[in-house]
């Protein structure tokens, strides 16, 4: 199985160039890791954001079902990276993205 | 670490043309990390694909790769894998190329039996030339070419399939990706004609004058219309009507494989067997 | 040359020839009066190897010996009128991705369904352009049963040279014509095997489509580690698809080019008594045998005409033609259809005086038919 190395310290990652701002990432992500954020420079004037790669649980749903290639996480088994429990506090957040459009909402309270 | 798609990938023609959030992308993604569960040689890979959106999945993988024409990729596929029976060939087209203009072909694919891993992509409308039915889109939907709302009936491409012939017949969508990739693998696994039909969202052809004009929309109109086939089997025969089951819906290994029995064609007229006879097989009619 | 003597069918001679010129895969459907090649192959080549199948359509048997010719073997496939219209969008892509397949058309009476088990050489036309855009077509016609034969193979070879699709014509009187001919032996064939470039550096090389204007593709067999893209549509050197406007215009003219720079290697014909003619026939195909009969009956009365055969059909041997028409006073196309070739001479000769016998009720000209023609000019 062919590889690809973390850019930085974190789980998961995402190439810039290649994101659609379908949403779709952010719809299954199930504990808030990410959200889409305004970007007037790309299609839809929007793009995905990683805002909380600390509740990443690895569940690899984004890379799975992002059909861009624009999303990736690291292997369970391959890396050392400690992926989180999925938390009350991080499904709250993730219902709260959902439902504000996939955009986290402004002012929410972490 | 992550699993680099890179190596299937000819990079250079990223990003794909498809729309945002299309499930072709996804289907992609999954027919690369089956390919490579199977561990095939990218050089003992053909990938033929036909016309439409699903078409163009052919010019972003590196294999050996075939864009044919309307409906053909089953011909085409046929040939190539009978002139190189050891090498593997995956068909991809979409529900119009495979079920409309090209029924005959997928017909004739499934009845022979031969090695083909052929993926249907079902998303339930005409999409490249923008929203004409097709022959799986649903009754009463809107199209562009019949504005009154579709009166056409629809397939069920995988009834088709097993009525026709296939050997492994199976069926998922782009909503779960894992369960897609494993229907993948086990198609490619089996020796014989393996139809898989995947279903996928259209929210920017079909969705957007149906009422689900965002991916998440179009996939929850797909979730609403699958269900696993044990579920599926205890419905009432009414309730059948407004589901699609998915999973495998069949699978016969004992069924002869079109290139193996080709090999004893080649045997008889080469002197090493006896002509074939209806003795040397099962169904006799 | 090393020849033998066979008594044969016309079917059969081109079958055979499928078979010494090294075609290992052939695919086709029931058509008459072409069933019969598809039936002498399907016992020939699982003899040596190769493939012969029966596809559901016309269109499925095009389409699997493109495929088969895609992944680097010599295919075949064989049909007649109706059949060649229903696979005309598929030699159209075989044309434009620059695929080598050989395609004979055993022509009967047509349109349509026309006369199925009597003889015309009403698909000439359609043979030039069976599809729809622009490419430059290549067209053999076989004038005898040895040339059944000689043609057959000569078309596999020029297929891999030119990288498109041969059509060679024969008739349903040639088809089925039973008799003798002198054809070469098998290793003689074999021998005259030239197959398609091939590139052998690096693969990030390689672009297939990448070759100078007046050449064919180099397209590198499957599975070898040589991985690129075939299409229909316009494509760059790599074959993946583009619209560029400069990339396109280049593609249709190096289509056009490949063939028409290099038509001195296309060119074939016969000459029959034309040194003294007073009175040339064109003719081709099974018709050219009757009009010899009618040449040496008429030369017993001194009349002095000849004939010229093209056997390559498209591109017409234009300059060679030009060269008679300039010069002889009298010419006579005879044809088994409403002057499909009639045409190309008035053109090549732009002469309005050309006369025409056309025959179109599906059974052969008889000699006697043409000397009555010839006698009336």
């Amino acid at each position: 199985m062919p590889l690809l190395k973390a850019p930085l310290d974190t789980p998961v990652w995402i190439d810039l160039t290649r994101c659609k701002a379908c949403d779709i990432c952010v719809s299954v992500c199930p504990a808030g890791v990410l959200s889409m954020r305004q970007e007037p420079a790309s299609i839809l004037g929007a793009i995905i954001d990683i805002i909380n790669p600390e509740s990443c649980i690895g569940c690899t749903d984004c890379e799975l079902h992002c059909p861009d290639f624009a999303i990736h996480v690291a292997d369970k088994k391959e890396d050392h990276f400690r992926f989180a429990k999925l938390t009350q506090k991080a499904e709250d957040r993730a219902k709260a993205i959902k439902q504000n459009n996939y955009r986290l909402p402004l002012n929410y309270d972490q | 670490m992550a699993f680099d798609y890179s190596n299937y990938l000819r990079m250079e023609k990223m990003p794909t043309l498809w729309c945002w959030g299309c499930g072709d992308g996804v289907i992609l993604k999954a027919v690369i990390r089956a390919i490579d569960k199977m561990g095939w040689k990218q050089d003992d890979v053909c990938v033929v694909s036909g016309i439409g959106c699903s078409g163009r999945f052919s010019s972003y993988v590196d294999f050996n790769t075939v864009h044919t024409t309307h409906g053909r990729t089953v011909a085409y596929a046929t040939g190539i894998k009978l002139a190189n029976p050891e090498k593997h060939v995956i068909c991809v087209a979409g529900d119009g190329d495979a079920l409309a203009i090209g029924g005959n072909h997928t017909i004739h694919g499934c009845r022979r039996n031969i090695d083909l891993n052929m993926i249907i992509i079902n998303n339930f409308i005409y999409g490249l030339t923008n929203s004409q039915t097709s022959p799986t889109t649903p009754r009463g939907m809107w199209t562009v070419s019949q504005k009154a709302g579709n009166i056409d009936p629809t397939f069920n491409a995988c009834n088709l399939a097993m009525g026709a012939g296939a050997s492994f017949v199976g069926r998922e969508t782009v909503i779960d990706p894992k369960k897609l990739e494993r229907l993948l693998v086990k198609g490619f696994s089996h020796k014989g004609f393996s139809f898989m039909e995947v279903l996928s969202n259209c929210h920017i052809n079909l969705g957007r004058k149906n009422k689900m004009a965002s991916a998440m929309e179009n996939l929850d109109w797909i979730d609403s219309i699958t269900m696993g086939k044990m579920k599926f089997e205890k419905l009432e025969e009414k309730e059948k009507l407004n589901f699609l089951p998915t999973g495998i819906l069949k699978e016969d290994d004992e069924v002869k494989e079109y290139c193996e029995m080709y090999k004893e064609i080649q045997d008889v007229h080469q002197g090493k067997r006896a002509k074939i006879t209806q003795n040397d097989f099962d169904k006799k009619i | 040359m090393n020849t033998r003597e066979m008594i044969s069918t016309g079917n059969e001679l081109a079958a055979l020839a499928a078979i010494d010129a090294g075609c290992k895969f052939f695919g086709g459907y029931p058509l008459t009066p072409s069933s019969e090649i598809m039936h002498s192959l399907s016992d020939m080549l699982p003899k040596v190897g190769g493939v012969a199948i029966q596809m559901e359509d016309e269109i499925a048997s095009v389409c699997s010996v493109i495929g088969a010719a895609m992944s680097g073997k010599r295919a075949m496939t064989a049909t007649s009128g109706p059949g060649l219209s229903l696979k005309a969008e598929n030699l159209g892509l075989a044309q434009m991705a620059e695929v080598p397949i050989v395609c004979i058309d055993v022509m009967r009476g047509g349109p349509s369904t026309g006369l199925p088990t009597r003889v015309a050489q009403g698909d000439v036309s359609q043979a030039k352009h069976p599809s729809h855009g622009d490419y430059k077509s290549i067209t053999i016609c076989a004038g005898s049963l040895a040339e059944c034969y000689t043609q057959t193979a000569r078309a596999f070879n020029l297929a891999d040279r030119f990288m498109q699709p041969v059509f060679v014509l024969l008739d349903e009187t040639l088809g089925h014509m039973h008799g003798r001919a002198i054809i070469p032996t098998a290793e003689e064939t074999g021998s005259q095997i030239k197959t398609r470039k091939q590139f052998d550096g690096k693969p990030e090389e390689y672009f297939p489509y990448g070759v100078a204007q007046d050449e064919p593709a180099i397209l590198n067999t499957m599975f070898q580690g040589y991985r690129y893209h075939f299409t229909g549509l316009h494509h760059d050197k790599h074959g993946f698809p583009t619209e560029d406007m400069n990339t396109c215009k280049l593609l249709i003219e190096r289509l056009f080019n490949k063939v028409e720079a290099h038509e001195d290697e296309l060119e074939a014909y016969e000459e029959y008594m034309l040194k003294d003619a007073d009175i040339m026939i064109i003719a081709y195909g099974s018709v050219s045998l009757a009009v010899k009969e009618a040449i040496r009956d008429l030369r017993k009365e001194d009349i002095k005409v000849g004939l010229f055969r093209p056997i390559t059909l498209w591109p017409a041997p234009a300059l060679k033609i030009k060269e008679y028409t300039d010069k002889i006073p009298k010419v006579l196309c005879v044809e088994l259809n409403m002057g499909q070739y009639f045409h190309e001479i008035q053109r090549v000769s732009s002469r309005l005086d050309i006369d025409g016998l056309f025959k179109v009720n599906g059974r052969p000209i008889s000699p006697h038919e043409i000397v009555d023609k010839v006698k009336e000019l």
